[in-house]
């Protein structure tokens, strides 16, 4: 149903600044975005967005980024297609192998430019689209 | 933005001039019976100021708002409708007459105690994903296990009997340590596939027969009897079983490969438990399912008593094989190098993580690395040309043995010793001592499974490698996940700044091949390019067309 529109991304950052620039900079480049605020609503939104793409902030009070990323990836039907992008402070070796083992596609390490951040939904994007085909 | 309505049956002269001061609000009147219906109907409706003295009506309102996530107001016109207003749990109420003042506050503090509702909402709605996770295993398809209980209660009952049968598949669980999870996920999606099928056209099909899945790696059938048709003797499961076993293995050996089905095993347990009223229902096939369980793993001891068994007369009998498997130049496809791997000629060792994993239950592991090493370097002259490396798979214990020493090779300076850390490194100092003395004697070292938790940057910094073998679950689907891509790349930039030279194992598809030698690394190993073998392989060999089989 959404072939034909411009691709989804759901935004989830509990801080609202950086949701706002986040969602601002990717709209004036044709997405469609949504922002959560927390786990639990980004959860919520998830089955009504169904969103290409999801950009999930790590470090939130409540439910993490991790936890997040596995539910969504263990979803019955959309868990296969989306591509979960995590926005991380930590740049180790170690956390690299725990967003794998959770199911995550990539990640964008904080602080980030925002043309980095542009290049990075791009090519997951393009990704999924070749998956899904 | 449209405006938000504020719905009300009440005349109130007070309620227009409080609702001026609140912005982008309307009200509008209905008479009180036909307030719960239009809150229900129409989301424009924000909010409900209730006056009417009908109890009914007024329970009837305020539910339905609840309903809808919609603050009630109550303007009551005597005590009783206070207390009912109350006792509703309306978000707010106030007594009548009113002043404007006091309307306006009372609708701001009942919008403001209805703003949780969403998160409410919200929780539920995780709940409810979460839920649907909980019955039925995202990966199989299959259901668990509450759910089929459920379904085979009333069955149950009515036939009396039923018949728990326990799968253990032993060994999923190092599928999942040696080649990561992506690929017993796979494994399992394929073992529930097969075992669908198998039940679609087995002669239990006349009863009813229910597939659970424990998400550990175990399946649990359910078979009830159909009416009139004596449960299925001890016998016909014993064959049923056999079947599957024969079903489900060549499955995934056509979808997976050798090596896979080499680990896959299942022993069966079996449980029959019979009705009784007395007994709560829950508890009798708990208790088959435990009972089963045990029965299936009493096999399994069994099962293992022989193979050591096995063991001892294969290590007496010199009854191990070596496959070399080539390592090739990423940018030329010429052989590099071969990795030794050790096979057990009796069918039931044939694996090598089987083979060890038994000679590590009954102690006999440096025998058994001590034949395989032999046996790998017995091969090396007329294997290997000149100039080709042969990389042996040493475990840190081994370093211990007092019989393997640097002596044991008259080429040292063809052999890489590839170690791995499954097995801890007790004696950091010592296990390096060792190392410093091979190395001396000309021999290089590979750190194994790199990346795949075991071996950090850390600890391949700490070994001082020559090669870096990057851990298959790496390289599995690396052509799509950019986070592997980063892992490798980060790898590589490392051995090249320590004067190393990284090794992508388990390429199995072009993609693959292709994201490893974009991303700069420097040798390949797997099906892709060739499959393990006794005989000689070609010295160039082009993608899957020329693999040997």
């Amino acid at each position: 149903m959404q072939d034909t529109k411009a691709p989804s991304i759901l935004v989830v950052d509990d801080n609202h600044d950086n949701a706002e620039i986040i969602r601002q900079y990717l709209e004036t480049r044709g997405y469609r975005i949504t922002v959560a605020h927390s786990g639990d609503e980004a959860l919520a939104l998830f089955e009504t967005v169904r969103p290409a793409l999801v950009l999930l902030d790590v470090m939130m009070p409540g439910r993490d980024g991790w936890e997040v990323c596995r539910i969504m990836k263990q979803h019955p039907t959309l868990g296969r297609s989306v591509r979960v992008v995590m926005v991380t402070a930590l740049d180790e070796w170690q956390d690299k192998r725990e967003a794998l083992q959770l199911g995550a596609d990539d990640y964008v390490e904080k602080p980030f430019e925002l043309p980095t951040l542009a290049a990075t939904v791009q090519r997951n994007l393009a990704m999924q689209r070749a998956l899904a085909s | 933005m449209s405006n938000s309505i504020l719905l009300t049956d009440s005349d109130l002269p007070s309620l227009a001039p409080a609702m001026q001061h609140l912005e982008g609000w309307e009200v509008e009147r209905l008479l009180a019976g036909e307030l719960a219906n239009a809150v229900a109907s129409r989301p424009a409706v924000r909010a409900v100021l209730v006056a009417t003295t009908d109890p009914t009506i007024l329970r009837d309102v305020v539910e339905r708002a609840h309903g809808c996530g919609v603050p009630v107001i109550v303007a009551c016109a005597d005590d009783t409708v206070r207390r009912r207003a109350v006792e509703l749990k309306a978000e707010e109420w106030f007594r009548c007459p009113a002043t404007p003042d006091e309307i306006e506050q009372r609708v701001r503090a009942a919008l403001a105690r209805v703003q949780p509702a969403p998160a409410q909402a919200t929780a539920d709605r995780v709940d409810r994903v979460e839920l649907e996770q909980m019955l039925h295993d995202s990966l199989t398809g299959l259901p668990t296990l509450p759910v089929m209980i459920e379904r085979s209660r009333n069955l149950f009952k009515e036939r009396g009997e039923l018949v728990v049968l326990y799968l253990n598949f032993v060994r999923y669980s190092k599928i999942e340590e040696i080649y990561g999870w992506e690929k017993l996920d796979a494994v399992l999606e394929t073992t529930a596939a097969a075992v669908r099928e198998f039940l679609d056209d087995t002669a239990l099909s006349t009863s009813r027969v229910m597939v659970s899945f424990t998400n550990d790696d175990d399946f649990i059938f359910f078979h009830v009897p159909a009416a009139g048709v004596a449960a299925a003797t001890e016998g016909e499961i014993t064959e049923m079983v056999a079947r599957l076993q024969r079903h489900v293995g060549g499955r995934i050996e056509a979808q997976h490969g050798e090596d896979i089905a080499a680990l896959f095993d299942i022993y069966v347990g079996r449980a029959h438990v019979y009705y009784n009223p007395k007994i709560r229902l829950e508890r009798l096939i708990y208790r088959g399912i435990r009972e089963a369980a045990n029965a299936s793993r009493s096999i399994e001891e069994r099962e293992r008593a022989r193979r050591v068994a096995d063991l001892r007369s294969s290590l007496r009998d010199r009854g191990v094989y070596v496959d070399y498997h080539p390592i090739v130049v990423t940018e030329t496809r010429q052989i590099f190098g071969y990795e030794a791997l050790a096979r057990g000629v009796m069918r039931s060792l044939r694996s090598p993580e089987v083979m060890f994993d038994v000679a590590a239950e009954a102690d006999l592991v440096w025998e058994l690395s001590r034949l395989c090493r032999a046996r790998a370097i017995e091969g090396m002259d007329s294997r290997l040309q000149p100039g080709e490396l042969l990389f042996l798979n040493v475990d840190p214990h081994d370093f211990s043995d007092p019989a393997f020493d640097e002596h044991e090779v008259t080429h040292p300076e063809r052999v890489v010793i590839e170690i791995t850390e499954r097995t801890a490194i007790k004696d950091y100092p010592k296990f390096r001592e060792r190392l410093r003395i091979f190395r001396e004697r000309g021999f290089r070292f590979a750190v194994d499974d790199a990346g795949s938790g075991y071996a950090g940057l850390g600890s391949i910094a700490n070994l001082e490698p020559d090669f870096i073998k990057l851990d298959i679950s790496l390289i599995n689907a690396i052509d799509t996940n950019f986070i592997k891509q980063n892992l490798v790349e980060t790898m590589v930039k490392f051995a090249n700044d320590h004067g190393a030279m990284v090794i992508a194992e388990g390429v199995e598809r072009a993609e693959e091949f292709k994201a490893v030698k974009d991303l700069g690394v420097h040798l390949v190993q797997g099906f892709f390019l060739h499959r393990p073998s006794h005989l000689p392989p070609p010295a160039r060999v082009e993608g899957k067309t020329a693999a040997v089989p």
